[in-house]
């Protein structure tokens, strides 16, 4: 162990306070950049949806019934067209989401990309302006997350500080978007740095704080949603909220199954990529004329759920089931944004079809009523974004009230759970995991999934040819003082591995083989250039030797060159050694 | 001190400019024509800022009377070729804006107002949107509810929610018939934040909700003239009643009829000063209106009619009526403690989408008259 990097005196002093207060004063920076730029994102929304006449107010306020039906089915579809067009500019072609940034500080590489970020951005405005049923949240997440790091790279600052100033535009955009420091910051840990830090609390923190300063005072907007002063629940309703909280977990399952398996079919579909988004804002359209609950953010919709008696019991079922498909279709088609706002209006719908429900067997006054929307609200949002704790603070800093803290905390009992083992921690990590990032096993294991061995492959070993008489080998191997060798043919190709030893013993023995190529080779794992440091640590356990062979089986097994054991293990040494810094280190 | 300077040497200018334009043929300043409502309200404005304005310049006011509605101001338009025989009109802030749309008056710039007596500067002091392209408000009414203080022995309703409450509070109601107002209190019942009801009236969802409430009361009076609201709650014939708080002021004070206003979810609406096009001395009703719309006189001309003053700085100056020393600061709808919980009707709304709502509403009204 004491070959291991180790500056413990070097991180404490004034030197190091200095550093350390600069970073917390560049989060707070970050966090104001985030949150004008949340602002300027959300009121840019807003106005798109009065001007193509997609929010409720701009459509009652025009007086052209035809015009407003035809307009109802080509907004969305000519902002599909928009943004299917404008993610052929980005490498994946897809719009990059908080997917992305859990992706980035998880395996440590930081370094957002600001181009793609701004097109997400972008194209996640045209999607919500043009009223496609998908949610805010994510694309303000994603845009503080790449001005964090756009930041970052400014200041050449390392990828730990990168990470940070990640976290920071993530706390902020949150912060501002809700009016909720504490839900920013919380949600800053839970989901994207997914460890907690003081080194990395103290600036997320700041740039929590200023954004929720500029959000209450600059812009002086209004909260999500609010609750007057509300009866307290009788005690067996809590037994309610927990049962809607178990309930709710399949309600979220629905949800990010309906996403991931349109998601699937859409690339069957025979239709040109940017097609496809404006095809589903053609549907979305359609239904809108029967049920116009689906369109855009559905902040009305929202509002209504909370309030008893705005809904029958059959006509919630539709809404939310619509609204589950229509999210999905949205998403799965290609349409930029978030998942949040969209399990936001299915949680609230789902809430407030068990309240109605109890209310007609329990015979029960109504005035509970927004408890049972509140907790449906935490039951699905939270499984699907993988985030308990930032629901139940959002509750709590929205609302202002314990008692409807306390009964989303029953129904997120049970609700995050169940959902975590029935489908993945979030529909984040599911998704990551499709594109082959599994987080179930935390950041250690996902950054040495993500470093490949090639990082560590060296030229710097003894390649014989098959046919290279055994004392020539012996000579070349003893002269190089290495224990292996690596037979390697007239075309490059792989052929085994032979010990010092084995020649030896070849060269002594009375069978005398005539060349290399008939020494037995020792039995020898081969990684691929693609494996990862991860798999390469699983290969050499069952191996006892110098390194391992790197072979492109693509082309025809092309010897590559070896990664050395040892270089392995200080691999996995420097790499725990680094993530202990980050989550132990204060300064 | 500087202030009074600045606001001579201003005045100064504008006799300047006003000599020069009598020169040059145009009618003389020394009279401004206002046109106003006529009543008690011109009693108020007469004491609190006419003469006032006369005994301070020389400028002799006169007024003439009309009911609102802009046919006037463009039917003297059309016949005068642009010019009208007003220099001043008060209006409410609906005609305002459609008035200003139609080109009939002149912009006006915040710029002419005088800061508060303690400096704050006139965008913060005045309440919001309170600036029009053509228009400056300068008082506040409000409809509000009342109710009879005999009507609920041992309590009394103190939230909007008790308009429609008639377990708690029993009897007849008498309301406008129109949608305005109405329907903005039936949803407010659910406990609806303010900034998200005109949203949500904006979905038919929201308009059967709030449809839905006023279904549930029985026994609604319906009224239309403005007088009427008052008059029921003095008779008896019902117990809470929607009217405009000038209205039931009048009542209380000077009748001595035993009602009650309640304040919490009152619906402010503006009347504004605004200047035509055309008019005779526009620069002498600048300087009117500059005057008109001091801390002072917004304190003084509320003191006579139970209007709120557009500003903030005059609220919480506003002193006893002259006659009655009825303390006025209790009836004004923008002193703080009423003003807690009042709604600003969203006249840009209305103006885009009274048509559709209204046809919805009496559509519901006939059903309801049917049963």
């Amino acid at each position: 162990m004491d070959s291991l990097p180790s500056r413990p005196t070097s991180r404490r002093g004034p030197l190091a306070v200095v550093r350390f207060l600069g970073l917390v004063l560049f989060g707070a920076l970050i966090g104001a950049v985030s949150a004008l730029a949340a602002a300027a994102f959300v009121g840019a929304v807003l106005a798109l949806n009065d001007l193509l006449l997609i929010s409720p107010r701009s459509r009652m306020m025009f007086d052209r019934p035809g015009l407003l039906l035809a307009a109802t089915v080509a907004v969305p579809a000519f902002g599909g067209l928009l943004v299917g067009l404008l993610h052929r500019a980005i490498p994946e072609q897809r719009p990059h989401a908080p997917a992305d940034v859990i992706a980035a500080v998880q395996t440590r590489r930081g370094r957002l990309p600001a181009r793609t970020g701004g097109l997400s951005a972008l194209s996640a405005l045209i999607s919500l302006g043009s009223g496609a049923s998908v949610g805010q949240y994510g694309p303000l997440v994603h845009l503080g997350a790449s001005l964090g790091s756009l930041g970052a790279r400014l200041l050449r600052l390392g990828r730990s500080d990168d990470n940070i100033t990640i976290a920071c535009g993530v706390a902020a955009a949150i912060a501002t978007a809700f009016n909720a420091p504490l839900a920013g910051i919380v949600f800053a840990h839970e989901v994207v740095l997914r460890h907690y830090a003081l080194r990395a609390f103290a600036p997320v923190a700041a740039a929590a704080l200023v954004g929720y300063v500029i959000a209450t005072s600059v812009l002086d907007q209004g909260a999500l949603f609010h609750v007057a002063d509300t009866a307290v629940p009788r005690p067996w309703e809590f037994a309610a909220f927990l049962v809607i909280g178990g309930l709710g977990a399949f309600v979220a399952g629905a949800y990010m199954h309906a996403i991931l398996s349109i998601t699937r079919l859409a690339g069957t579909l025979p239709l040109a990529p940017p097609l496809r988004p404006a095809l589903a804002g053609a549907l979305l359209g359609l239904t809108a004329l029967w049920v116009p609950d689906i369109l855009g953010m559905g902040q009305e919709t929202l509002r209504f759920a909370t309030l008893a008696g705005a809904f029958g019991s059959a006509e919630l079922l539709l809404v939310l089931a619509l609204k589950i498909a229509a999210t999905g279709l949205c998403l799965g088609m290609g349409f930029s944004g978030g998942v949040f706002s969209p399990a936001l209006v299915i949680g609230t719908l789902f809430g407030a079809l068990c309240g109605s429900m109890i209310g007609q067997f329990s015979g029960a006054p109504q005035e509970t009523f927004v408890f049972y929307a509140v907790c449906g609200m935490v039951a699905v949002t939270s499984p699907v974004i993988g985030a308990p704790l930032t629901s139940l603070l959002i509750v709590f800093e929205l609302t202002g009230s314990y008692a409807l803290t306390t009964a989303a905390l029953a129904s997120v009992t049970l609700a995050s759970p169940i959902a975590a083992q029935l489908f993945g921690r979030s529909l984040f990590d599911i998704q990551l995991e499709g594109r082959g990032l599994d987080l179930s096993a935390g950041r250690g294991r996902a950054v040495l999934r993500a470093t490949a061995v090639t990082e560590y492959l060296t030229h710097d070993c003894v390649t014989l040819h098959p046919r290279s008489p055994v004392a020539d080998a012996v000579t070349a191997l003893s002269r190089a003082r290495h224990g292996e060798g690596y037979l390697v043919d007239d075309r490059g190709r792989y052929r085994g591995c032979v010990s010092l030893a084995d020649l030896e013993a070849a060269r002594e023995s009375t069978m005398r083989p005539a060349c290399v190529g008939e020494v037995a080779t020792l039995a020898r794992p081969v990684l691929q250039p693609a494996t990862s440091l991860w798999d390469a640590m699983a290969a050499l356990q069952e191996v006892t030797g110098e390194a391992l062979p790197v072979v492109d089986t693509a082309a025809e097994g092309a010897f590559q060159g070896v990664v050395y054991e040892a270089s392995i293990a200080r691999a996995f040494l420097a790499q725990s050694d680094e993530l202990r810094r980050e989550e132990h280190g204060s300064g | 001190m500087a202030l009074d300077d600045k606001r001579r040497r201003w005045l100064a200018s504008t006799l300047w400019l006003t000599l020069i334009a009598s020169v040059s043929g145009q009618a003389d300043a020394d009279t401004l024509t206002v046109l106003s409502w006529g009543g008690a309200y011109e009693r108020a404005q007469q004491a609190a800022l006419f003469e006032p304005y006369s005994a301070a310049t020389g400028t002799h006011i006169e007024v003439a009377q009309y009911d609102g509605g802009i046919e006037a101001l463009r039917h003297a338009a059309a016949e005068g070729d642009g010019a009208v025989p007003w220099d001043l009109i008060d209006m409410t802030r609906s005609e305002a804006m459609a008035a200003c749309a139609e080109g009939l008056l002149a912009p006006l710039s915040p710029a002419l107002l005088a800061p508060a007596p303690n400096g704050t500067p006139v965008e913060q002091d005045f309440v919001p949107q309170a600036f029009g392209r053509c228009s400056i408000t300068h008082s506040i009414f409000a409809t509000v509810v009342a109710y009879r203080r005999d009507a609920f022995p041992g309590k009394r309703p103190d939230t909007i929610k008790d308009l429609f409450d008639q377990q708690r509070f029993p009897g007849p109601r008498a309301l406008q018939r129109t949608p305005a107002v109405n329907l903005e209190w039936a949803l407010l019942s659910y406990r609806v934040p303010h900034e998200e009801l005109y949203d949500l009236l904006s979905t038919r969802r929201g308009l059967d909700l709030a449809l839905g409430r006023l279904a549930e009361l029985d026994d609604i009076r319906w009224w239309e003239a403005g007088d009427m609201p008052a008059q029921l709650l003095t008779d008896d014939e019902v117990v809470m009643a929607s009217g405009y708080n000038g209205r039931f002021f009048d009542a209380m004070v000077n009748r001595g009829a035993p009602i009650e206003i309640l304040w919490d979810g009152q619906v402010q609406e503006h009347e504004t000063w605004v200047i035509p096009r055309g008019a005779p001395h526009p620069e002498a009703a600048r300087d009117f209106l500059r005057f008109a719309t001091t801390t002072e006189r917004l304190a003084d001309v509320s003191r006579h009619i139970p209007y709120g003053p557009a500003r903030r700085s005059a609220a919480t100056r506003v002193t006893t009526h002259p006659d009655s020393e009825v303390d006025m600061r209790l009836h004004i709808p923008t002193h703080p403690l009423n003003a807690e919980r009042a709604l600003a009707k969203d006249e840009a709304w209305y103006a885009r989408s009274l048509g559709r709502i209204d046809d919805y509403f009496r559509a519901w009204l006939e059903a309801q008259e049917g049963k």
